[in-house]
């Protein structure tokens, strides 16, 4: 076997702390290597054109590359040697880069590491063999989990390009967090307006199956077929049958139930919905609420029901749905800022956040878009808005910033000034962060314009205080760190602007997809500047708050982008596995079948040859983990590329010699 | 190709593509500072990592190794890492008892999004391996050759009557087996082929095994304390044939373990038991004799065997001649059979502390000297691989990869390391599912103590699953299973 | 667990009467601590400001000094005093400092494996009484309930904070003092600046802040309804009560607000001898608030003695009783 080993400066990346040239050069000793050099940049055009030169002039078998991780550029490298005449998995990477030279300063120690790793790649090579992926079949249909505004963007998108949408929505209602808010930055045009006929949209498109008041309960296969079970929560509505008249909602008796819809400033009524444009528009009854559910006494709702679409005794129910990709689109939560005593955790009822506020501004909210505060109805003549909290505060462990609460503060505090003339509007800032399109000169506008009093610092406490009147009013004392001193306002209502973090149950969704999420809840992309929208799992794709704060172009024009990676996904008649699965020696094989208990695939089925059990691997459903290899004792089972004599001739190089 | 001495030590990682190599390039992105010790090989899975793979790099030179998988829940395979769980637990109780201080060993959990998590855990661990500073080499460890628990005043007292009479219930298990030869075909159309048993062997103080398949074959059987035998061993070769055998306790453990791993059939075995007082080593026997005495004959006298040898009687005690595992053996009784013959043997409690005689010695002594008992032991061996023959869970038979060059995992030098390596494969193969007949020290000609090699893993899979090998035919060994929540294992934050 | 009791140098002088009360209480409540013996200063002198290692000597010693008296804690009753010994104990978890500190001992603090040293925690008196004693055996022992008398808890800024240091009640909220009021009778009105600075120890160095932040402390209590402030600081104290008219001044607000410790207020509630409360050591007069419990008091026993009359009187009648209540039906 001839191997060519290619070291990369990576500009000064690498070069800067490792002697890639030595590097080099001890490669040349390594066996089986025909040909090592070192080069500027591997991955750039003349870079990898000196791979396909070296490979023909030397006959080259394999190639490693010793450069950024494999993560990165694998594939790039993969269809260079391909493009030379070598099979693409012929070939092998020693990330020096990221596990070298970004971690560490100590050349010697750098360039020594680097030689090792570029010693594991060559015996690993040397173990490789040329490898050829199976077609199989995909299921041009596409899952998306979240009918806020960025799912709904993506599923319209997918649904226009022809292919079949599932969409699974957790309230009973699309529209997410964008049909919460009144208006939106930086025109003040109403959010509904703008939303409602995409949500219409939705509802009408013949492509698209909308599973409302759903969540998805388990997933199982892979790219281009995977099997989604989908739990429909009980609503105790035949929804077939409801028409969404409100006449039940008219006379149901429980009318203190918490209103969720409108962040639960007011009250509704156990059977329920949403709001006027809700999509789908049907009636639900809170079961925690309902006389009827509860103790077996009311039933009002069934006999004022026109078309008898009542059902106490209504059920969860699974369906299963054929997907061949899935795009997770669901969004934010806010963090629970009543770890923060200083502004009082929750105990003060004129301290609200900022999506209760969008609500006690909207003309379909529970005041009709009348500002009352809520301890006493009155009209807040002095609002004060309070931004980054629970953002930016490592105190809390809340490092990140929220994106998108700068823009939207200055917005309500335009329309606080626009509801209540005589009112006043405070904000406490640390930074204003407004780098769209017209948005600096929105904030502009809320300063110069209309007057709202931006006050540079954090605030430190709210505290209550009775005023000579008798009317309680609320100290927020905070430092002004432009005048450098402290500030006192005596407001009637105070506003958090309250950080993100990932939906609620994120973090099980993401381990039901098979994806990286952090800790607080937001999924990971496949790399931070080159696929936002793709994850590591093959046809799992991302759009929206749920991978990172984002507004609400941002969050249609991910959902868009992901819609298009579906769609090129499904371009092809068939797609193409990756060899790098399990084989069966069929000879040492002595049938045991520990691998097909073991399998998390269910890719390995018992099979009789000559008489005898074996195991065999169905090519197209094995993903490659290897699990069975690690399993099965007499090793007759090897999971290309990975095999115990490449793994083994890694240790051997690093601890026998 | 070497660590820079005085600067780094060899340490060994094992990281999943999905989460931990993630998290890797995530701590370099974010230029991370790290120690440069640290040498990754990038695996699909942490699941992929067999526990030998660790073992290997920790006896041929690596000074600590380090797995790292994705969190649990959050496998990019599903449940790779649960495996992955279990057995490198498993992996770290097991290394001090061939002198490999667990702490050059971890295992943990980092998510490709855990940059800085990757760097405090690479960091805080290179520590570690610096604080315990180079591993001892086998090469350098003195051999120690005593086998003090083997001597006859350190013989475990055993914690039932042992004897070695005749069995009155003989007669009756031989008609027994006579009938069922001459049965007709059962229900399912087939005739029994004939019953494994023992006969007597080439002298008195030895059985053979016996197939039996005609009437004169039965009157062959012999039932005693030189039945030393598994014969489970045997019924995996005669799968899909209707066939019987004989079985004391322990032998039928062995069976119920291969009922529980789908390797024999339950209708396949016509299963025939009677009770145990216990069996005999022959190296025992050989010690209370005069060098190079020829033995005439042997017969039990209640709880002393007595033995013609070169024209004199020796009469010698049960309890000084039994084996190790019958000294502490609670199931004297076959724990299935299709035909039980005569009275049980009454069972004994469980002692509170049931270790073998070689794993209290091994117990107190250091990590190093525990390494150079094996080094001293394992001189000896002769890679006959009788312990591997003898062993009724050894499935592979002649695909042990042991003789293998696809995958090798030996070579076939004359090193001591190769011969200690094999028997870490098979304690490795064997955890969790050995039942402990202790037929591989048994088989043993050079009288090496592997059998500790087993009970180690086994009573650590006992204290951390709860579980027994050869008592539930419907049971999973561990290592084949997993729980979402071990309530056993700790998570291993390692940082 | 035994406790080893450390009282501070207030307890000896400026606060006596909390001191009293406290010891007091304890007695009644079952609590018996010995006190430290020899034990010197907390540490609270300007040295925690201006030598850590001197000021984590002299807390050192005193947890050193428990220690050996066998104590597994130490209780005090101040909050200063709490703060700087469980400060010292949280530095000299670090080899380095604990190093420094030995050095100006007469003995090394004795040390534990990973090299910190080995000394007992400190607790307030506040979270004994809440954590060992319970809120129950407080309700228990209530003799004059303090049913009608409105008071403002008052914590100060060190009772609970910081709060990883502290690791009691809640920083920004502390509710201890406002449950023990609760178990007494006594009703808690809703009083935002629980742990708001009085000003400290600035009333000699700028007596302008510390009037103008004692006075807004009262002044909010005043707003908030509150009959008395209630305390556990010796130091808020002196500059709630003491001060009261300097605060006064500072604020426009004629104050006659009386500041307990919530230590007198258990004895009094639990009924014991005046000689326990020391009352007259107050500088605001008590008088009318006592008074206002005790007509609250008699007034609740004239009501309930009118209704025991009117049952011995129905008792006396069971027939018409009987009839009347037929009639009615």
């Amino acid at each position: 076997m001839k191997i060519g080993v290619f070291v990369c400066h990576c500009g000064s990346n690498i070069e800067a702390t490792v002697d890639t040239a030595a590097v080099a050069k001890m490669a040349l000793g390594y066996p089986d290597v025909a040909f090592a050099t070192d080069s500027m940049y591997t991955c750039s055009e003349p870079g990898q054109e000196g791979i396909v030169q070296a490979i023909r002039e030397h006959g080259l078998d394999g190639v490693v590359v010793a450069s950024c991780s494999p993560r990165m550029h694998e594939p790039t490298f993969r269809r260079t040697v391909e493009r030379a005449g070598l099979n693409r998995y012929m070939f092998e990477m020693a990330n020096i880069r990221e596990h070298v030279s970004w971690i560490g300063k100590d050349r010697e120690a750098n360039t020594n590491k680097a030689a090792e790793l570029v010693r594991l790649a060559v015996e690993k090579l040397r173990r490789d063999r040329p490898l050829h992926a199976k077609q199989f079949d995909v299921t041009k249909r596409v899952l998306v989990i979240g009918g806020g505004v960025a799912g709904i963007q993506a599923a319209l998108d997918a649904a226009e390009g022809g292919v079949e949408v599932v969409m699974v929505e957790r309230e009973s209602t699309i529209g997410g967090k964008m049909a919460k808010l009144d208006k939106t930055f930086p025109t003040i045009d109403c959010s509904s307006c703008v939303l409602s006929p995409k949500m219409v949209d939705v509802a009408q498109n013949p492509n698209i199956t909308l599973y409302a008041y759903a969540e998805v309960e388990s997933i199982s296969g892979f790219v281009g077929n995977f099997t989604v079970t989908i739990r429909r929560k009980a609503t105790y509505v035949d929804w077939s049958l409801c028409t969404g008249c409100g006449s039940c909602t008219e006379k149901c008796p429980s009318r203190h139930t918490p209103d969720a819809f409108n962040e639960k400033v007011g009250e509704t009524t156990a059977i329920n919905i949403p709001f006027p444009q809700a999509i789908p528009k049907k009636a639900v009854i809170n079961a925690e609420h309902c006389r009827k559910l509860k103790s077996g006494k009311c039933g009002v709702c069934a006999k004022v029901c026109p078309t008898g679409a009542i059902r106490y005794d209504m059920q969860d129910e699974l369906v299963t749905e054929q997907v061949g990709a899935i795009i997770a689109a669901t969004g934010y939560d806010f963090m629970d800022w009543t770890v923060l005593g200083e502004y009082g955790g929750g105990r003060l009822p004129d301290v609200v956040t900022s999506l209760q506020y969008e609500r006690m501004m909207s003309a379909s909210g529970p005041t009709g878009g009348h500002i009352h505060r809520p301890s006493d109805g009155r009209e807040p003549k002095k609002v004060v808005f309070i931004q980054c909290v629970g953002s930016r505060d490592r105190s809390i462990d809340r490092p990140y910033c929220s994106g998108f609460c700068c823009m939207y503060t200055a917005k309500q505090a335009i329309l606080t000034r626009d509801h209540i003339p005589d009112s006043q509007a405070f904000v406490f800032y640390m930074d204003i962060r407004a780098p769209g399109k017209m948005y600096d000169e929105f904030t502009r506008r809320a300063i110069e314009e209309y007057g709202v009093n931006y006050v540079r610092g954090r605030v430190s406490a709210i505290q209550p205080a009775m005023r000579p009147d008798g009317s309680m009013g609320y100290i927020v004392r905070g430092a002004d760190t432009l005048l450098g001193q402290q500030v006192e306002v005596d407001a009637d209502l105070v506003v958090l602007a309250v950080g993100i973090e990932g939906s609620r149950g994120a973090g099980h969704l993401a381990e039901t997809l098979r994806i990286s999420y952090d800790k607080y809840g937001f999924f990971m992309e496949r790399h931070v500047k080159l696929a936002p929208v793709e994850t590591n799992t093959a046809g799992v794709y991302l759009a929206g708050v749920c991978q990172g704060a984002k507004d609400i172009p941002a969050s249609v024009a991910q959902g868009s982008a992901a819609a298009a990676k579906v769609l090129s996904l499904f371009s092809k008649p068939k797609l193409e596995n990756d060899p790098q699965i399990s084989v069966v020696d069929i000879k040492r094989c002595v049938g045991c079948g520990k691998c097909i208990r073991v399998c998390p695939y269910q890719a390995i089925k018992e099979t009789v040859i000559r008489g005898e059990t074996k195991a065999e691997v169905v090519e197209t459903v094995c993903q490659g983990c290897g699990l069975c290899t690690a399993t099965c004792p007499q090793g007759a089972i090897q999971v290309a590329h990975f095999t115990d004599n490449q793994i083994l001739a890694e240790v051997n190089a690093l601890c026998l010699s | 190709m070497s660590v820079l001495t005085g600067k780094e030590l060899r340490i060994v990682g094992f990281l999943c593509n999905w989460c931990s190599y993630g998290g890797a390039d995530t701590a370099g992105t974010a230029r991370a500072a790290q120690p440069t010790d640290l040498r990754i090989i990038r695996v699909p899975c942490s699941g992929r990592v067999n526990p030998l793979f660790v073992l290997k790099a920790l006896m041929h030179g690596a000074d600590g190794v380090l797995v790292s998988g994705c969190h649990p829940r959050d496998c990019h395979y599903s449940s790779g890492n649960f495996y992955a769980r279990r057995r490198l637990e498993m992996l770290k109780d097991f290394l001090p008892i061939v002198g490999i201080d667990p702490e050059r060993f971890e295992y943990t959990w980092v998510s490709a999004s855990e940059g800085q998590r990757w760097k405090e855990v690479v960091t805080s661990f290179t520590d570690r391996i610096h604080r315990l500073g180079p591993a001892p080499r086998w090469a350098d460890i003195k051999p120690r050759y005593d086998l003090p628990f083997n001597q006859p005043e350190k013989l475990l007292e055993p914690i039932r009557p042992l004897g070695c009479g005749e069995n009155p219930s003989l007669g009756e298990l031989k008609q027994a087996i006579r009938d069922a030869l001459a049965a007709k075909p059962g229900a399912d159309g087939r005739k029994l082929e004939g019953v494994l048993g023992w006969k007597r062997g080439f002298d008195a103080v030895h059985a053979e095994p016996v197939f039996m398949q005609t009437p004169e074959d039965v009157d062959e059987l012999v039932w005693g304390p030189f039945n030393v035998h598994n014969l489970a061993n045997f019924l995996p070769q005669y799968k899909g044939r209707k066939i019987g055998v004989v079985v004391k306790g322990c032998d039928s453990k062995g069976l119920i373990e291969l009922l529980a791993e789908d390797l024999i059939k339950r209708d396949d075995v016509v299963i025939f038991g009677m009770g145990c007082n216990g069996t005999v080593s022959e190296s025992r026997i050989r010690a209370r004799l005069p060098e190079n005495a020829v033995i005439e004959a042997a017969r039990g006298q209640g709880a002393t065997l007595v033995v013609s040898a070169s024209g004199q009687d020796f009469e010698l005690p049960m309890k000084d001649l039994a084996q190790d595992k019958c000294r502490q053996c609670v199931k004297p009784n076959a724990l299935v059979s299709d035909r039980f013959v005569g009275r049980p043997v009454t069972e004994p409690e469980a002692p509170a502390d049931d270790r073998s005689g070689a794993l209290r010695f091994l117990d107190d002594l250091t990590l190093e000297e525990r390494m150079g008992f094996w080094k001293g032991q394992m001189e000896r061996c002769i890679r006959c691989y009788a312990c591997r023959s003898a062993c009724p869970m050894c499935v592979c038979r002649d695909h042990c990869v042991s003789d293998s060059r696809d995958p090798q995992w030996l070579t076939q030098d004359d090193d001591v390391l190769q011969k200690m390596f094999f028997q870490l494969i098979h304690a490795q193969h064997l955890a969790g599912r050995c039942t402990g007949c202790g037929e591989c020290q048994r088989a043993c000609p050079m009288g090496i103590p592997v059998f500790a090699l087993k009970q180690q893993f086994s009573r650590m899979i006992k204290n951390v699953f709860g579980y027994a090998a050869g008592m539930d035919p419907t049971a999973t060994p561990p290592l084949l299973t997993y729980q979402v929540e071990e309530p056993n294992i700790k998570e291993r934050e390692l940082s | 667990m035994k406790f080893a009791y450390y009282p501070g140098c207030s307890g000896e002088g400026t606060s006596t009467e909390y001191e009293a009360s406290t010891r007091a209480v304890c007695r009644a409540l079952g609590l018996e601590f010995a006190e430290i013996e020899d034990w010197n200063c907390c540490g609270s002198t300007p040295a925690h400001a201006m030598d850590t290692v001197l000021s984590g000597a002299l807390g050192a010693r005193n947890l050193m000094l428990a220690g050996r008296a066998g104590a597994g804690g130490v209780v005090t009753p101040c909050p200063s005093c709490l703060s700087n010994l469980k400060m010292a104990r949280h530095r000299m978890r670090a080899p380095e400092f604990k190093a420094r500190v030995d050095e100006l001992l007469d003995a090394p603090t004795p040390a534990r494996e990973d090299g910190s040293a080995d000394l007992p925690d400190t607790f307030s008196v506040l979270q004994v009484l809440l954590e060992e004693v319970g809120l129950e055996a407080i309700a228990t022992r209530v003799t004059n309930s303090l049913e009608g008398l409105k008071v403002a808890t008052y914590y100060g800024c060190l009772m609970s904070r910081p709060a990883e240091i502290m690791k009691f009640d809640d920083p920004e909220n502390p509710t201890a003092m406002d449950k023990i009021m609760s178990a007494l009778g006594a009703e808690v009105v809703p009083f935002p600046l629980k742990t708001e600075c009085c000003g400290a120890a600035m009333g000699v160095a700028l007596k302008e802040v510390t009037s103008s932040l004692s006075g807004r402390i009262l002044a909010s209590a005043k707003a908030f309804g509150a009959d008395a402030v209630v305390t556990a600081c010796p130091l808020c104290h002196m500059n709630l009560d003491l001060r009261q008219g300097q605060a006064g001044r500072a604020t426009g607000i004629a104050f006659d607000m009386p500041v307990f410790y919530y230590t007198q207020l258990m004895a009094l509630a639990f009924g014991l001898p005046a000689a326990s409360l020391k009352l007259e050591k107050l500088a605001v007069s008590p008088g009318p608030v006592l008074k206002k419990l005790a007509d609250c008091r008699a007034e609740k026993a004239r009501v309930a003695a009118e209704a025991k009359q009117a049952q011995a009187e129905s008792a006396a009648r069971p027939a018409e009783s009987h009839e009347a209540g037929g009639a009615a039906s």
